[in-house]
């Protein structure tokens, strides 16, 4: 909550530094993300109920948040898998294994969609293996989830390690020496002190799942109701010239996604409220 | 239970951390590790706890062999000295955890370990603190929780390394003496790290005295005092002056001052260190042939004691000497006076001793 009234500080300058901030914001997100709205707003309830309610358009809404949060769930798992490894041992190559988490960021999208498509299509690396195990990876969902799961990666990662690097050895070793056994050191003295760290590193792995068009439409094959994403409706909307429809797609986006997020960030609230 | 430690040895990066130890713990006994700052005393009680491995050497409980056996299994309880709380869980929690994760069969009923758990609290007078977090309490309080939350478990040892070590001066005095009521209560063998000589002497039965990675003396706390073994005992257990001499057919002389000395009647022209302590020497304004001169060249007043600074006449080296308030009130002492120093007792290591 932000309370407005004066109290006392070593930086002073609350007032401009609370007026850039929500400038910035508008300038960058809210004005933006208004004429979204704005332009939704020219059709009628009737175009707009039938534009969003499309069987193609909600087919896709599945695809994409089900892909989205099944590969945040993923990420989740193997993301804290990294951290710990990379916090919690030291071994040669560390340093570059460390570096190589940040490359799904920097990595052009496209690029990333191409290689992946590469290594899985039936002739590729992993796909010919896959293949005759009755396993398709590249133009199904699978692809997709494949392709969300290496952009998510980082953030993860990039949560959790700060948190685990300043936990203290000591708080395991006491419940070792009162009897806990490894899972229930894990699950009962490590995991809640992480949890809040989890929650956000999965809430914007999601939300970048979400969002993501370049990697996904090079894997995912865009077969309608089957293996296209919402983000290539709303782009194929504005190649027809269609700018309502592919606003009043955005939209639902927007507000499924900003409530998601609202949700997961009050949860990590309340979380990490309990005890610091 | 009792714990005996033979021949260990321990290495960290090849720096040897732990020379041969040998040690025994009689049960119900109350032991201080004490020693300075890296001499392995920490390194020693986790090895006991089984929290690390030695590279030798045995440990036995109760002449048991317990060397490989995994601390969980070792029933020992280990206080932190940062307290290692769950910030997570409540006090309640906290206590109540060792009893939580036993495996089914052993478990308490619910009932059963609030029960125990309240007693605890009642016994640290924290009943009432029941329900909140450890960041919601002070030093003292949260290593009561964890004094606490390691004896739920019932160890048959309780370690503790450095427990007051991050607590100010007055509540490190009171859990001190809190610590050595608990253990004339429940009698349970424990061993104790710490820096802190004074905390060592006041709370142990017994004090072992290490440096360097092996053990200098071992013995009760006025054995220690009364008799060190070595010159680093004497210097560790308190504030000490060092007059440095010669040894001559039953005779020492140390500056000025010429003693009879019977023990190494057979040396002759050996130099020799005496060690007297601060409250050992006597000041008077009249020269014998067992005084030496000195300048007084600063006075401290610390409540009940008076510490004088006395600078030496014929070597201007320091010598510090303890008053009460009375002898000092009936010298009437200034600064920059000349007095005259003796000693009343003395305890004289040869100089090729390790007078380190």
């Amino acid at each position: 909550m932000v309370t407005l009234t004066k109290r006392y500080s070593v930086l002073p300058g609350f007032s401009l530094a609370l007026g850039l901030t929500l400038l910035y914001l508008s300038l960058i997100v809210l004005i933006p993300l208004s004429t979204v709205f704005l332009k939704t707003a020219t059709m009628s309830w009737g175009d707009f109920w039938s534009t969003i309610s499309n069987a193609r358009v909600v087919a896709s809404y599945r695809l994409t948040f089900g892909a989205s949060l099944l590969a945040a769930i993923i990420n989740l798992v193997f993301g804290l898998l990294v951290a710990w490894v990379l916090v919690r041992y030291s071994f040669w190559g560390k340093r570059i294994l460390d570096a190589l988490v940040d490359l799904p960021f920097a990595l052009p999208t496209a690029v990333a969609g191409i290689a992946l498509t590469a290594i899985y299509s039936s002739h590729g690396w992993v796909g010919r293996y896959l293949e005759p195990l009755g396993f398709k990876v590249a133009f199904t969902p699978w692809g997709i989830v494949v392709a969300l799961t290496f952009i998510g990666l980082p953030f993860v990662v990039r949560t959790v390690q700060p948190i685990l690097q300043e936990a203290e050895i000591e708080v395991e070793e006491a419940a070792v020496s009162l009897g806990a056994n490894r899972w229930q050191t894990f699950t009962l003295v490590i995991l809640p002190n992480l949890w809040p760290a989890l929650l956000t590193g999965f809430a914007l792995a999601f939300a970048r799942g979400l969002g993501e068009y370049g990697s996904v439409v090079f894997i995912a094959g865009n077969m309608p109701m089957v293996s296209e994403i919402t983000p290539l409706l709303i782009i194929t909307k504005l190649e027809q010239y269609d700018y309502q429809g592919a606003t009043a797609i955005a939209v639902v986006m927007l507000v499924v996604s900003f409530t998601l997020l609202f949700l997961i960030n009050s949860l990590q609230w309340w979380s990490s409220r309990r005890h610091h | 239970m009792s714990i005996e430690i033979q021949h260990l040895n321990k290495t960290f990066n090849q720096f040897a951390v732990l020379k041969d130890i040998n040690l025994q713990v009689p049960k119900g006994e109350l032991v201080a590790l004490l020693g300075p700052s890296g001499c392995g005393k920490t390194t020693l009680l986790r090895i006991i706890a089984g929290l690390e491995v030695p590279d030798s050497g045995l440990i036995l409980f109760h002449g048991e062999d317990t060397t490989s056996r995994h601390v969980r299994d070792r029933q020992v309880g280990f206080v932190f000295q940062h307290y290692a709380l769950f910030r997570h869980l409540t006090v309640f929690e906290n206590v109540a955890f060792g009893l939580r994760v036993r495996p089914r069969k052993l478990r308490p009923s619910n009932a059963e370990i609030r029960a125990k758990v309240h007693d605890l609290l009642y016994l640290v007078q924290m009943r009432e603190l029941a329900e909140r977090y450890p960041n919601q309490l002070s030093g003292g309080q949260r290593q009561r929780v964890a004094l606490i939350r390691a004896l739920a478990v019932e160890p048959k040892v309780l370690l503790l390394d450095e427990p007051f070590g991050a607590l100010d001066t007055n509540v490190r005095k009171e859990l001190r003496r809190w610590l050595r009521h608990l253990h004339d209560t429940m009698h349970v063998t424990s061993v104790f790290v710490t820096h802190d000589q004074e905390e060592a002497m006041e709370v142990a039965d017994r004090v072992v005295v290490m440096n360097e990675g092996h053990i200098e003396q071992i013995g009760t706390p006025e054995e220690l005092y009364e008799n060190a073994a070595n010159p680093f005992v004497y210097r560790f257990l308190g504030s000490v002056n060092l007059f440095h001499g010669r040894v001559q057919t039953g005779h020492i002389r140390l500056g000025d001052l010429d003693v009879k000395f019977h023990e190494h009647a057979e040396v002759h022209q050996a130099p020799i260190v005496a060690y007297v302590r601060p409250h050992e020497l006597e000041i008077s304004r009249e020269a014998d042939q067992n005084t030496m001169a000195a300048t007084v060249s600063n006075i401290y007043m610390l409540g009940s004691t008076v510490r004088l600074e006395l600078v030496q006449v014929s070597n201007s080296e320091i010598i510090e000497v303890e008053l009460t308030k009375e002898q000092y009130r009936l010298l009437k002492l200034h600064k920059g006076e000349q007095v005259f120093v003796k000693p009343r007792k003395m305890r004289l290591f040869m100089e090729n001793n390790r007078a380190n």
